[in-house]
């Protein structure tokens, strides 16, 4: 009169196993569920009941209690109907324990019987150690990712038949995913002029080093940071799979491209909460843009207009690459390993060229104020965007280098990082530059000369001298930091203060 | 009672220049209707009649309407002129009166003179010879240099600097001036709102240094909320206390310009300082020039037109102008290339790569290089040429 069947549960981007135990015995009829499910969890009695009843299956009409243990962990979703149905079916004899022994089921049943898709297939189904796993049909491919012997079944009653050896299981062929190259809809060939802005883009993306933009509407920003993921080099396996475990979870997952191979782009707009930034949610903790932003970008268009509150939280996940959202009853690590880069007007009135701007100082004084210093001090790239001069734009129809291009010159200068053990020279710090950036007597006398003149502060000269070791990667002669790199990266690094400054 | 200095004793007898203040300090009260409603007698009266509401008939040129009136009344019903004068003392805020003795002579005489002035500072250093240094707000780093040369250069020589603690051209003026020390002349400044805050909040500590060293005068009560409109009318008090005018940079229309206009109406010369011609912060400056403006070279342009050098223009005995002796190593074909693309207006970054036409490593290294030596310097995102090293 007892049966249990694994199954598992989704916490922010991790799946927790859960064992649904489910007693029939004598009593008055009645079906309850215990073991902290949420809401949607415990509606999983009537989409059960209705789902066996139309499967032409037994209710029982007894007392039945359904357990998911561990009990202190929230069950969250209608992930967990498939598992209650298969154990329902096995306490009231019309299935035997052996039939589903070694099985975990996943799947939200509809009411007629069939099953339907769910959140978080990937991160579900990694957290199930042994045994084969079922998943409904639609979640067949996101499931074979990690488990290459899932099943798939697309009802209740053909999982009756197969479970009870009137039907062999279904076996859809395993697709192999190719990568898919090129998949990036922009290319950086299609920027024209900016010169100095495309070759900050390829040292954020050889360095993984934050970039402010600051321009006038129209000048590009927005162009140029959608191209900045395209520069980037095709995520790792581990990568990727953490990459896809995120999306899958958010409900993201393009089930025909397989493993997220390239990094992803995210550009939330300012009016975004901050749950759904930094992620969470009562129940399901979801991950939020800046998890799914992880291993790939993060754009923020109109930095000034995002709430200071929700810029701030932007702090810890910059310095640690992981983001821990806590509850009063869980708390989950999310990742939140993203390249940032915003985008700003210099004032309110955003007319950017020289004498133009209208603003009162009082005016320009408040639009700077809403970006704190600290967070300005994590972009080790400032640039000042100005729309091309239209004179410019039609002399020089020669478009520039292609991402591809810029991309092969990218892997190898991160190849000569990741020697280092850091993903990116911006983790660099403190020993580890002191270690791996040696300067030249000339660059060392350049950095002096800049901070004895305050034209420099001391962590200026850290961030500088990181992304003067980026541009000496890209260069790709090895040997210590140059004066020309040093000064590449003050040109990057631009001005403390650029917001504001608009004459 | 009020010493020579127009210091605020705090007495129980109340002088009328407490019943002047409050007749300042009411809804939009400027010069002009202040000069009407004192036509109804002392201050004390007019503020007495005007609790009555015996006020009325203003001249249609004035434009009160009978809210304004009724207003008023009311407020002169509510505000207690005893605690308005108390406040003026604890700020240190001296009152003058037309007529009374401390009150600046050239103002005395002048077309249209305050009928109550305010000042922090010792109004008795204001003294001949003065020059106004006007300008923009929004200065190019050339304007903001050569205000501040001028100021200093003028302070040097004894001459009272003037000008309105406003951001840019003016502070840099005070700056400059200040920057001589004790033995450099006086300084004065003429704001448009109340003294409790004469200026911007930027420029605080400045209007503090001139206080110390000089003069602030307001025609606006302390603690009377700015308003726009002021500050056109602040101006007058500005020509009206120099000699000489002189507009470092200005746009085609503001401030500037109309002290322009007022320092033409009292026959006060206006010199003007040149500037690019594709600049706009020296639009205004060079229209002044076409129009037959004294052009300012430099400080001595200006002590020239004080009568107080003797030197001839043109005349061979004539000090030469600070030579530009080009002290700064010339730089190479790549810097040359670079300063002809910034050309004399600010640039950006990006702008100067496409124009110059050099790639990324060897802008970097011409930029450092270019800032090092002084040729050019950054402002923000920008990029800006200097016409010479310091």
């Amino acid at each position: 009169m007892l049966a249990e069947v694994p199954s598992a549960t989704l916490l922010g981007v991790e799946g927790h196993r859960v064992l649904v135990e489910v007693h029939v015995g004598q009593g008055l009829p009645g079906f309850t569920v215990v073991g902290l499910p949420d809401a949607s969890c415990r509606e999983a009695r009537d989409r059960v009941r209705a789902a066996i009843l139309s499967s032409k299956l037994k209710w029982p009409d007894t007392r039945i209690t359904v357990n998911l243990a561990p009990t202190h962990v929230r069950k969250v979703g209608s992930g967990l109907d498939l598992a209650i149905a298969i154990a329902l079916l096995g306490a009231s004899k019309q299935l035997k324990a052996e039939a589903f022994r070694g099985l975990a089921f996943f799947g939200e049943l509809g009411l007629n019987g069939t099953l339907r898709p769910i959140l978080g297939v990937l991160p579900l189904v990694d957290a199930l150690h042994g045994g084969r796993v079922v998943v409904p049909v639609d979640n067949l491919d996101e499931a074979r990712l990690v488990r290459k012997d899932a099943l798939g079944v697309s009802s209740l009653s053909q999982l009756v038949s197969v479970l009870t050896n009137e039907e062999a299981w279904p076996n859809p062929p395993l697709q192999e995913h190719e990568i898919a190259e090129g998949g990036d809809s922009c290319d950086l060939a299609e920027v024209q002029g900016h010169p100095v802005a495309r070759r900050a883009l390829e040292v954020a993306a050889t360095g993984g080093h934050h970039v402010l933009m600051v321009g006038p509407p129209g000048s590009g920003k927005t162009m140029l940071a959608e191209r900045l993921p395209s520069l980037l080099p095709n995520l790792d396996a581990r990568g990727a799979m953490d990459v896809s475990r995120v999306h899958s979870a958010a409900g993201l997952l393009r089930m025909r491209n397989g493993l997220l191979r390239r990094p992803p782009f995210r550009s939330p707009h300012h009016t975004a909460s901050l749950v759904a930034l930094i992620g969470g949610g009562s129940t399901l903790l979801r991950p939020g843009e800046v998890s799914l932003a992880s291993g790939g970008v993060l754009f923020l268009d109109e930095l000034g207009e995002f709430p200071a509150a929700h810029l701030d939280a932007l702090r810890q996940p910059l310095e640690s690459g992981i983001i821990r959202v806590a509850r009063a009853n869980t708390n989950v690590t999310l990742p939140a390993r993203f390249l940032l880069v915003a985008a700003t007007n210099p004032c309110p009135c955003g007319i950017g060229q020289w004498g133009e701007c209208r603003c009162t100082p009082g005016q320009i004084a408040r639009y700077g104020r809403r970006l704190s210093s600290p967070l300005l001090d994590r972009f080790d790239i400032r640039l000042a965007v100005d729309p091309p001069e239209p004179a410019m734009v039609f002399a020089s129809q020669r478009s520039g280098e292609s991402s591809s291009e810029v991309r092969s010159r990218v892997e190898l200068a991160r190849l000569r990082a990741s020697e280092r053990g850091v993903t990116s020279n911006r983790e660099l710090r403190g020993e580890a530059l002191e270690k791996f950036a040696p300067i030249s007597e000339q660059g060392q006398k350049l950095l002096r000369s800049r901070l004895e003149s305050g034209s420099l502060s001391m962590r200026g000269a850290q961030r500088t001298r990181a992304v003067a070791l980026t541009l000496r990667d890209l260069e790709g002669t090895g040997g210590p930091i140059t004066t020309d790199d040093l000064e590449g990266a003050l040109l990057l690094r631009g001005e403390e203060q650029q917001i504001g400054v608009v004459a | 009672m009020t010493d020579s200095t127009g210091l605020p004793q705090p007495t129980t007898a109340l002088p009328h220049e407490a019943y002047l203040t409050a007749l300042a300090s009411l809804d939009q009260v400027g010069p002009a209707r202040l000069r009407w409603l004192l036509s109804y007698g002392s201050p004390e009266l007019v503020w007495q009649l005007l609790r009555a509401g015996k006020v009325c008939d203003p001249p249609a040129q004035l434009a009160v309407k009978a809210e304004q009136l009724n207003k008023w009344v009311a407020e002169a019903n509510l505000l207690n002129p005893q605690e308005l004068w108390n406040k003026c003392c604890a700020l240190g805020v001296g009152v003058l009166a037309l007529g009374s003795a401390g009150y600046p002579p050239s103002l005395a005489l002048d077309l249209d003179p305050p009928v109550v002035l305010f000042h922090l500072g010792n109004p008795d250093l204001i003294s001949a010879p003065s020059v106004a240094i006007v300008g923009t707000r929004r200065a190019t780093g050339y304007g903001l240099r050569v205000a501040e040369e001028l100021g200093a250069g003028l302070a040097q020589a004894g001459v009272m600097v003037v000008s309105g603690l406003a951001l840019g051209i003016d502070a840099a003026a005070h700056a400059g001036s200040l920057s001589v020390g004790p033995s450099g002349a006086a300084v004065a400044a003429v704001v448009g709102a109340g003294l409790d805050a004469p200026c911007p909040v930027r420029n605080r500590k400045l209007a503090q240094k001139v206080a110390a060293a000089g003069v602030i005068f307001s025609e606006v009560p302390p603690y009377v909320q700015a308003a726009p409109w002021r500050f056109p009318v602040r101006n007058r008090i500005l020509a009206a206390l120099a000699d000489v005018v002189v507009v470092v940079e200005s746009a085609g229309a503001g401030g500037s310009m109309h002290t322009v206009k007022e320092a033409l109406a009292r026959d006060i010369p206006i010199m003007s300082v040149p500037g690019p011609i594709d600049s706009r912060a020296s639009e205004g400056t060079n229209r002044l020039l076409s129009d037959g403006a004294e052009p300012c070279l430099g400080v001595d342009d200006i002590l020239m037109a004080l009568g107080l050098s003797n030197i001839v223009r043109g005349s061979p005995n004539k000090r030469k102008l600070e030579a530009p002796l080009e002290q700064r190593p010339a730089p190479n074909e790549a810097g040359q290339r670079a300063l002809a693309a910034i050309g004399w207006r600010p640039v950006s970054v990006e702008h100067l790569g496409l124009r110059s036409g050099l790639e990324f490593s060897q802008l970097a290294s011409t930029l450092s290089w270019l800032e090092t030596h002084g040729w050019i310097q950054r402002t923000g995102g920008w990029i800006e040429r200097c016409a010479r090293g310091d």
